[in-house]
């Protein structure tokens, strides 16, 4: 069954990661960046050894989203400096949601700031298969 | 900064631009970020030395700086920054050509030539506003103030980042700034200078990139082989005391030979392979007179023939005076002077300096004193460029004193 993981972050979050102090808290340090690079890489190569990785993919900053509404207008950055959007996602192939919860436990430990690591979140949801299933 | 730095940047800021504005959109700020990244560059390549990856390195500061200003932006302004969807259509070209594709957009039709030139030579030759202001003798503020009205033209009009549908037109207006952007750096409308070189030199610079990118169009062939000729001829046309010295009496010694056999052969190439456009036609008029040993060689039966299609081709009313001087040196001043009779009757032409010129020469060349000093008179009178007004004030006056001796 696959699930997808996403990593939540703000504008704010990625200015932080880019070396600045930013509305949420003060600026990550090269060596603090490294550290989450360096761990990221290890859970998910831990995956690809297991056979459970699909994809996994970063986006850049939220300031530069474009919304388009179903009235045709199109908005440029629509997101509050703070807002938490996503801003990466892993997608996983694994036997079963509680796996895929315990997969992405192992989040909690990834090495950040204080600020950041108080308040940080992973959300896991099921991904479809086909249309049927919202009627199933 | 060094001639190596400010050459690879010259090269890499259209590209890191065109890639900015393609991956991430707003042409106006992302313009703004290049600049900062060039500047970071011109200080830190050489301090720290050139990055492995130069265009990577540009473009990752600079969309760093799009960030930074769009945030800024945005928590400035917290309206709503709408726009409508641009057309989307498939788009396969690679990075190579996004240079063109900026240059697609700043010779946008939007845009009044002015403001097609300064922006062009702002994004896609990565001249400074200063440069830009000190180029056009216009004081920086108006300058910053043209190339800002320009980019908010671009943005506004929603042109999307990809090669225009309409691009044979379009390419059309790009080889007119350029050609633009030459003949003020060659023959300056105003001011002391009778060129300011700088200006020609980035025009060619610019051409040869549309050149490489697009090998098999003849008209961008015969425009750079027009401006190659016409610059071979750049140390010879100016005097020590900065007089205009007129072709026929130019030290053909002077002439760069590398740049007219590179003219030349482009010329040829392209006239054998299709039909001939204006451009190519104004190289082949510039090859006959580079490659005559002398003045007295030159070719002008076949220079009037080619001047003929020329005008038959785009009839423009500088043309057919340019033809009538061919006419006068190929068949004698007569015809010709029947020529700009006629022209004179053009309500574009009757007051321009360069007709009354002619007219003087020719006067001169068929013995009719008096007219012809009255013609440079008020040719002189007409004329906005120093050097030209000094030449033929110098004219006249030989004239008048060669008149009392007899």
């Amino acid at each position: 069954m696959k699930y997808m993981i996403l990593h939540h972050a703000s504008q704010a979050d990625y200015v932080a990661m880019a070396g600045e102090n930013s509305a949420v808290g003060r600026a990550w340090t090269p060596e603090e960046l490294a550290a989450m690079g360096e761990f990221m890489g290890k859970w998910t190569n831990e995956l690809v050894e297991s056979g459970e990785f699909v994809d996994a993919i970063g986006l850049a900053a939220p300031v530069h989203t474009r919304r388009l509404s179903a009235d045709g207008v199109i908005t440029d950055g629509p997101y509050a400096e703070t807002a938490e959007v996503v801003g990466g996602i892993t997608i996983i192939d694994c036997a079963s949601f509680d796996r895929a919860t315990e997969i992405a436990a192992k989040l909690a430990d990834a090495p950040s700031p204080d600020y950041v690591r108080a308040r940080g979140y992973a959300d896991i949801r099921p991904i479809m298969n086909s249309l049927d299933e919202l009627t199933a | 900064m060094t001639l190596v730095f400010e050459g690879l940047l010259r090269e890499l800021a259209p590209q890191a631009l065109g890639a900015v504005v393609r991956r991430y959109g707003h042409f106006d700020t992302a313009e703004d970020a290049v600049q900062e990244a060039l500047i970071a560059a011109a200080t830190q390549w050489p301090r720290d030395g050139v990055p492995d990856n130069p265009r990577g390195w540009l473009i990752a500061v600079a969309a760093r700086r799009l960030t930074d200003l769009l945030r800024a932006e945005q928590a400035r302004q917290r309206r709503e920054n709408t726009w409508t969807l641009p057309p989307v259509a498939p788009d396969d070209l690679g990075d190579a050509d996004d240079t063109l594709i900026l240059l697609f957009m700043c010779c946008h039709p939007a845009l009044p030539p002015e403001q097609q030139i300064a922006l062009t030579l702002r994004s896609v030759a990565g001249l400074t506003t200063q440069e830009i202001a000190r180029a056009f003798l216009v004081p920086e503020p108006t300058m910053g103030q043209r190339i800002s009205r320009a980019k908010q033209r671009v943005k506004a009009s929603g042109v999307p980042f990809r090669m225009p549908a309409d691009r044979a037109e379009r390419l059309a207006a790009v080889l007119h700034v350029l050609y633009l952007i030459f003949t003020e750096g060659y023959a300056s409308t105003a001011g002391p200078q009778v060129y300011r070189s700088e200006l020609s030199t980035e025009a060619i610079r610019l051409t040869r990139i549309v050149h490489r990118l697009l090998p098999r169009d003849g008209e961008v062939a015969g425009l750079l082989a027009l401006m190659l000729l016409t610059d071979a001829r750049r140390a010879a046309r100016v005097g020590v005391d900065g007089a205009l010295i007129l072709l026929e009496s130019q030290d053909r010694s002077l002439w760069r030979q590398d740049l007219i056999a590179e003219g030349v052969d482009l010329v040829t190439t392209a006239m054998s392979t299709g039909p001939s456009g204006p451009y190519q036609l104004q190289a082949a008029i510039a090859a006959l007179h580079d490659e005559a040993p002398t003045a007295a060689d030159t070719d002008w039966p076949q220079i009037e023939a080619l001047y003929g299609a020329l005008l038959s081709l785009a009839p423009n009313p500088m043309t057919a005076l340019n033809h009538a001087v061919a006419v006068a040196m190929a068949r004698g001043p007569a015809p010709a002077l029947e020529l700009v009779s006629a022209l004179a009757e053009d309500k574009r032409l009757a007051d321009h300096h360069r007709l009354h010129a002619v007219r003087a020469h020719l006067l001169e060349m068929s013995g009719e004193v008096d007219g012809a000093l009255t013609a440079y008179r008020l040719a002189a009178q007409l004329t906005r460029s120093l050097p030209e007004q000094r030449y033929l004030n110098t004219k006249a006056a030989t004239l008048a004193r060669d008149q009392v001796r007899e």
